[in-house]
Parts: structure tokens; sequence; C-alpha cells
């Protein structure tokens, strides 16, 4: 007969496993203070600035890059992107102007690659060649088009010539792609980079310097100790994967990473990191906007206007009938603001805009009965010609935050007599139905480059992400001169907003601030809105902050 | 029976041909777009045109299963649209994670699941067989993501007993025991996991064929000889009642690499579902045929597998 007890057997299970789980005394204490361990959600795959194309576009690439490589700029803390004066230098120590499209920039001679090789100018030269090449470089050779040259003035000094006179020409020549080794990369055929050595152990002139990669797992780097511009403090960065917002939060609060870039939903969570006493959390302005677009098309024919959408006073109402602020504080608490006009908070152009309009209900239902909206039949859904005013909205089974907002909707403009449809989709049947332009109200979400032209993809007659089909020849018109315009730019693209505004090709429903967990050990902690994690290399460690305990 | 075991190898082989053409164009009618992407990454439809004659997305249908088809052959499943990277480097790299946790899973699975089956049928009726019983009945009805929900939430956050999320802990000591017991550590809540709604019905199914052994005959004739009941139950009984037993184990085979990708999200497990999950919301093709092939082939092989140890064990269903 079995000798051993079910007890003895479950007892002798438990404890192997709390040995197992206990940590001993010296891995505790061998846990190193000055690392950051940051859960991300994606995996770095090609952390290369000019192999970033399409899928590979993403931010889990780009937090990497960014401390692998230097740009010959960076953004300054005002995000403005128009001029060449709201910039800090850093691969570049200065930069000049010889004429109006003639930009020269000045390397700093301290300047290394992790190799020791020194940056030079035919650096800089070699990776806007790669850069600007459709062949190459899909993506980044249409952001740079208006680059016309970039050579070399020996060693150390950069031209980049440009086809006409406009604002950002300083933004576009350093915020896109950051220069990669001639030295290394220079006898290698473009197309072999990817599935090169080098792509998977890059070597760049940033902060940090490349480590290892374990697969599905975390990317490491370590400190660069010959920085020029000072190394950091922190000497050991992870970018720790969790595809699951759940399992990341989990990560953090168990102080198995000590970083994340946003409080994932629903808002309680924010609690659970209050009754964390060694965590903090951080706002920052967020490049996400969020916003009801309007079809000006039918879905069904799209040669003819939106039977009810193309109504420009149907969309006011619409907009009216919609209490912002309330559905915003209720999804987002104070994390989140109405925009004016498609702004996110990343956008320098919003940050001195009016307040959008309040809602309003019975001008909307005024509107709406001067474009003969009646409920004729006392069902409470107002109708037209025997047609009701009903109408569907879209969006992606993948935003928690999007549906909560969008059922508020649909209860508010059933208040104002609009029978709204929810109809959620998985993303990639939602992104191909946006594509073909077959939805009424798209509850879209964007997120934005810091630059404004950006806007011109979205909401000019041409533009490439232009779903809805909307188009203002006034707004174009107002994209072109706020897009040229070397001064007085803020007010420019001021009136771009107050138009799109007026002309309500969408309700811009919320402006997002990221909700960033931050351990408290970090001091000096600045975190920069157009790349979280940027800044890492300016950040300490506390010297006086209880270390915390090693997590399980 | 080599023979017979030809015959059987190349049902498998046709099968799995049969399921991969299905699995491709099943992915492929999938409705959504692999390259059109919302927000940052929104592309132009110049653009958009670009990259799908790079990843050869613009030719005929069958066209690209010719390709898939012939690539596969030589080990080659293409290039992953979401990273940039050839699909077969990918999945290497991603395998042995899975496999550890299906292995520390199926392990778990019939060493416990057994015993505690056995357990059960030797003290039938008896307060243990009934509390087991009720055990393994609220084992079988629990979701497994679930579980894995509540488990990382306790013992992972809560109480800091054990890691909640990952497979290494960056900041661990480098050596190999050091190594080998972070891993360890990692693996018990996604394993334990995994394994609770396997072991319940393994423990089902040996009770009963337990049960049934325990009342043959030979069972009586031996114990009137004396015999010790630890050799009674262990070598004659138990041996007999495996038969059920190994028909389950060709099902579970797949787990090893498909059953577990729910668990590896929950708990951040760097293995194929993960990889899996990402492809499918991304519609990442390559990577999604990739999966499909490595799980198909492990369905596939997992018959199989059942099916020889039964023709091994049992000459009469070599005979047939």
């Amino acid at each position: 007969m079995t000798r051993w007890t079910l007890g003895a057997w479950l007892g002798g299970l438990a404890a192997t496993a709390t040995t197992l789980g206990t940590p001993p005394a010296r891995a505790q204490a061998a846990r190193d203070p000055s690392a950051a361990v940051i859960a991300t959600g994606a995996e770095a795959s090609v952390p290369v600035p000019t192999l970033m194309e399409g899928a590979l576009a993403s931010t889990a690439n780009t937090d990497v890059a960014d401390q692998l490589f230097l740009h010959l700029a960076e953004l300054g803390p005002t995000l403005m992107t128009s001029g060449d004066r709201a910039f800090e230098p850093a691969l570049a120590r200065s930069w000049t102007r010889r004429d109006s499209v003639t930009l020269v920039f000045d390397l700093d001679p301290r300047a290394t690659w992790h190799d020791g090789a020194p940056v030079t100018a035919n650096d800089v030269v070699f990776t806007f060649r790669r850069a600007r090449d459709p062949a190459v470089s899909t993506r980044l050779a249409g952001v740079l088009r208006h680059i016309v040259s970039v050579t070399a003035e020996g060693e150390r000094r950069v031209v980049f010539r440009f086809a006409y006179p406009y604002a950002e020409q300083l933004y576009d020549a350093v915020f896109h792609v950051a220069p990669i080794p001639e030295h290394l990369l220079g006898r290698l055929p473009p197309a072999a980079l990817a599935t090169s050595a080098y792509a998977q152990a890059p070597i760049g002139s940033g902060p940090y310097r490349w480590v290892r990669r374990l697969p599905g797992e975390y990317v490491e780097l370590a400190a660069n100790e010959k920085f020029f511009l000072g190394a950091p403090a922190i000497k050991r960065v992870f970018f720790r994967l969790a595809t699951d917002a759940g399992a990341r939060f989990n990560m953090v609060l168990s102080g198995e990473a000590n970083l994340m870039d946003n409080v994932p939903p629903p808002r309680d969570n924010l609690d659970r990191v209050a009754a964390v006493p060694t965590l903090r959390v951080v706002a920052v302005p967020s490049p996400i906007l969020g916003y009801l677009l309007f079809n000006q098309r039918d879905p069904r024919d799209t040669s003819r206007p939106h039977p009810i959408l193309g109504d420009q006073d149907v969309r006011r109402a619409i907009g009216l009938a919609l209490d912002r602020r309330v559905m915003v504080r209720a999804t987002f608490g104070t994390s989140a603001s109405v925009p004016y006009g498609p702004t996110s908070p990343l956008l320098w152009i919003g940050h001195r805009t009016p307040p959008p309009a309040r809602a309003n209900v019975a001008e909307a239902r005024r509107l709406l009965a001067a474009r003969g909206w009646a409920d004729r039949d006392g069902d409470g859904i107002l109708d037209r010609n025997g047609q009701p005013l009903a109408l569907t909205i879209m969006l992606p089974n993948t935003s928690g935050s999007r549906a909560q907002l969008a059922l508020q909707a649909q209860e508010q403009l059933r208040q104002a007599g609009i029978h709204i449809e929810l109809e959620r989709l998985d993303f990639s049947v939602y992104t191909e139905r946006r594509g073909r332009g077959s939805f009424d109200i798209d509850f879209a979400a964007t997120s934005q480059d810091p630059s404004p032209t950006g806007l011109s993809q979205g909401w000019s007659c041409r533009g490439g992400t232009n779903f809805a089909r909307y188009c203002d020849p006034a707004v174009d018109s107002l994209l072109e001169i706020a897009g040229r315009t070397t001064s007085h730019a803020a007010e420019t693209w001021q009136a771009v907003l107050a138009r799109i505004e007026s002309d309500y090709p969408a309700v811009f429903v919320y402006a997002l601030n990221y909700l960033t967990i931050v351990d408290r050990r970090f001091a000096n902690v600045r975190i920069r809105p157009e790349s979280l994690w940027l800044g890492l290399r300016e950040w300490t460690v506390s010297s006086g902050a209880r270390l915390r305990p090693a997590g399980y | 029976m080599r023979r017979w075991l030809a015959g059987r190898m190349l049902q498998a082989a046709v099968t799995l041909a049969i399921a991969l053409v299905l699995l491709f164009l099943l992915v492929h009618i999938l409705p959504g777009d692999p390259l059109a992407r919302e927000g940052e990454r929104a592309l132009t439809p110049e653009q958009i045109e670009d990259l799908r004659r790079r990843y050869g997305l613009d030719r005929p249908l069958p066209s690209q299963l010719a390709a898939f088809l012939g690539g596969l052959g030589h080990g080659d499943l293409g290039t992953s649209i979401e990273y940039g990277r050839p699909v077969t480097a990918l999945l290497l790299e991603r395998l042995p994670a899975t496999l550890l946790l299906g292995g520390a899973a199926l392990l778990l699975n019939f060493t416990v699941g057994l015993w505690l089956g056995v357990r059960q049928a030797v003290r039938k009726d008896s307060r243990e067989d009934r509390w087991l019983t009720t055990l393994s009945l609220t084992g079988y009805a629990t979701p497994s993501f679930w579980l894995g929900l509540v488990l990382a939430g306790f013992v992972g956050v809560r109480w800091r007993l054990l890691p909640a999320a990952g497979m290494h802990d960056p900041l661990g000591a480098g050596d190999f025991l050091a190594s080998s017991g972070d891993v360890l550590r990692h693996l018990i809540l996604p394993a334990v996991t995994l394994s609770v709604v396997s072991i319940a019905g393994t423990m089902r199914y040996q009770r009963s064929a337990m049960i049934e052994v325990l009342r043959l005959p030979y069972i009586v004739t031996a114990r009137a000889k004396g015999i010790p009941e630890h050799r009674v139950v262990w070598r004659h009984a138990w041996r007999n009642a495996l038969f059920p037993v190994l028909t389950l184990f060709g099902l579970w085979l797949p787990i090893l690499v498909s059953g577990s990708v729910f668990v590896e999200a929950v708990f951040a497990w760097p293995g194929l579902g993960s990889l899996a999950i990402a492809a499918v919301n991304n519609r990442d093709y390559p990577v999604l045929m990739g999966t499909s092939v490595v799980v198909a082939l492990a369905v596939v092989l997992g018959t199989l597998a059942s099916d020889v140890a039964y023709a091994v064990l049992d000459p009469r269903v070599r005979r047939s």
C-alpha cells in the first residue's frame, strides 16, 4: 500500500515551492539598484533607424533605437517643430543657416561609435543616402522628400539642402532618422542589412550600447561609459516584453519591472499603483487623439455624398449633442482632456487654442429640425422622408476605453433622437473597413507625430489617410500656407484648426496623457513625450531611496 | 508491423498536407490587411502597395500557396511582416520555451494525475476519494486563463511567492545552477495553470480504468497469494490500467505547442503562443502559417505516437 499520505505529499510540494519561491538574501543584495527594467508590449526586433519601415516602425523598435543611436539634434521642452531655435544639440553641437534652403551642421568632435570609431560627416551622408532611397526605405524616403541633398564638408561638417523654404527643415533633418555607421555598413548591400549580424546587435553612437536580446523576453543595454555627453547613471536598461497589458502591470506591481509606459484600464488600477509605496505615477502628454470621424461619402457608393453625414448641420448637431467633458471624465478621469481640433497633447499647435464647444442639446435639436429631421412616428428617433436618423459607429475590439466612450455617445445621442448602432470589429477587419471607407462613423484613435504637417495626411483632400474623404479646399490652402510659413507659424496653424473645428468633419473626443509608472528610486526623471524613455540618460538613481525588495 | 507503421505514417503525412493547405486558405481568407495600420504607422496607399509587392502579397493566392509549400520543403517559411526576420528563426527561438512549458505541464499531468487517479481507485468511496473527485471536477471546470490571472494576481503580485511573469529574471545571477533555479521558479505558475485541467481529466480516466482492473480475477489471485498490496497495485493492476490513458497522452501532446497560447500571454512566457497571438492580431501571415505548421505537426505526431504506443503494447492492435 502507498505509504505516503496525501497530506504529506501536498506538504512536501508546498515546501518545495516555498523554497524555490524565496530568493536567498544574497540574491536580493546582488540585484542591481542602478538598473532600469521597462515593461514593454512589443519586442524590438530590428532597432536600426533606416530599417524601421512599415510594421517595423513600431514604438518597440524606436524605444531601443533611441538609446542606441543619437540624433543630430533633439526636440526641446516646448516640442516646437517649427523654426531652428527650439531644438537641443545632440550629435551636432551646433547648426547655422547659409540661406533659406541650406542648413549646416557641425558634429561634436567628441562623438564616437560604440566600437570607438569617430562619428563623421560621411556617416550622416551615408545614412541619408539610404534613408532617401525609396527602394530601401519607402516611408522615410516619403517624409524626407523635401531634402534635395546631404553632403559632407570635411570630417565634421554636413550640409543639407532643401527643395524650398519651409518652417520644419531642421525638424526634417534631425527627427526622422539618426545616423548609422558607414564604416560598418558601407559595404553591406542595403537589402542585406535587415538579416545581417549588425541588425541583431547594432552598434550606435547613443548613451547605451547593445548587450543581448533574449527572444521573446528582453533586450538588454548597458551604459556607454565613454558617451561624450556624460556616462548615464543608470548602468543597465532592460526592455522586458509582456504582450498582455495585465501581465506588464503585474510585472511592475510585483517588482519584476520598475517602469511602464501607461497604467492600463480600468481606472481602479491607479489605486493599485498608489498602494505600492515604491512606485509613483508621472503624467506625460501623449500623441494619442481619439475622435468620431464622419464619413463624407456614402459607404455603399462612394461617388455620392453620405445621405446623412454629408450635411454639415447634422454633423454639427451630433457634435453639440455630445457632452465630451462628461464622457472623458467618466472614462479617463483627469488623465485626458477634450481637444480643440485634431490635436493631441504632443502637438505644440494645440497649446494655446480656445476651449472646444460645449454640449448644447437644444441647439442640436434645433439644427436637426431645421434640416427636416423630426420624430413623426413617436418612437423617440428622428426621421425624414420615412427614413430614421440611424447611424453606425465602428470601433476596434482592442480598445476598452473607446468601447466605454462609444456606449456613452450612443446614450447621449439617443436622447437627442439619433439612433446609434455600435459595431466592434476585430482590429484587422476594422483597419480594412476603414481603408475602404465602409463606415458611417469611425471611432478612430491616432498617434500623431510632433509635427503638425502630419495633419495634411488626414484632413487634406488628397491626404493618404483621409479615410472619410473629407475635402475642404480652404483647409488645404491653409495647410499649405502653414507648412511653408517661417513666421507666425502658431497663428497660421490655429487658423487650420479653427476651420476644421467649424466644419465638423469629426468630433474630437479625447486627447490622452500617459500615466507612466516610475520607481521612486529614480530621480531627475524627465519623460519625453515624443519618445518616453529618450531622457533616460539624464536620470539618476537616488542614493537615499529605499531599495525595493527583490520582488519574489 | 513495419507495413502497418509505413501505412500509418503515410496517412499522417497526407493528413498534414491537407491540413496545411486548408490552413493556408483559411488564414488568407480571413478579413484584414497585415499592412494597413492605424495611428503612427498609418501608411499611404502607395506605400502599402510597395510593401505588398515586397512581401509577395500582391500575387494570386495559388501562386502564394505554391511559394509557401515550396519554401516549406526547404525549411523556409518566409519573412515575418511584423519582425522583419525569417519565420523559421523566430520559431526556433521560441520553440524551446513552449516545449519546456508544455513538457512540464505534461509531466505534472501524467505524474500527479495518474498517481491521484490510482489513489482514488484504491480508496474508492472513501472520504479522500470523494474529496479528490470534487477537486478534480472543480479543476476540470476551471478555465485556464482565469486560473492564470488568479495565480499571477495572488501568488505573484500580492504574496510575491513566485514570479508573476517572464521566464528569466533579467537581474538574476548568470551561472547554470542559479539560472536553472530561476527558470524553474518562473515555470511553476504557468505549468500549474496549464496542467490543472488536464490533471483533472487524467485522474478521472485513471480512476475508472483502475477500478475496472482491480475487480479482475488475477488481482484477487495475486492478493490471495500474499503479494504486498503496493506491488499488486503498481505492478499488476496499474500496468493494465494504463491503456485508456495512452489515448489521452496522444490527445494532450499537442498541448506542447498549442494549448499554452492564453497561459503564455497571462504569464508573459516567451513561447510560440505569444508569438501566435501577435501574429493573429497583426495578420502576420508568414508567422501565422509558421505556428500553424508546428501545431498541425504536433497534432498529427501526437495521434501517430498514441497509435504506435497502442500497437507496441497490445499485440491485438498490431495484428488487426
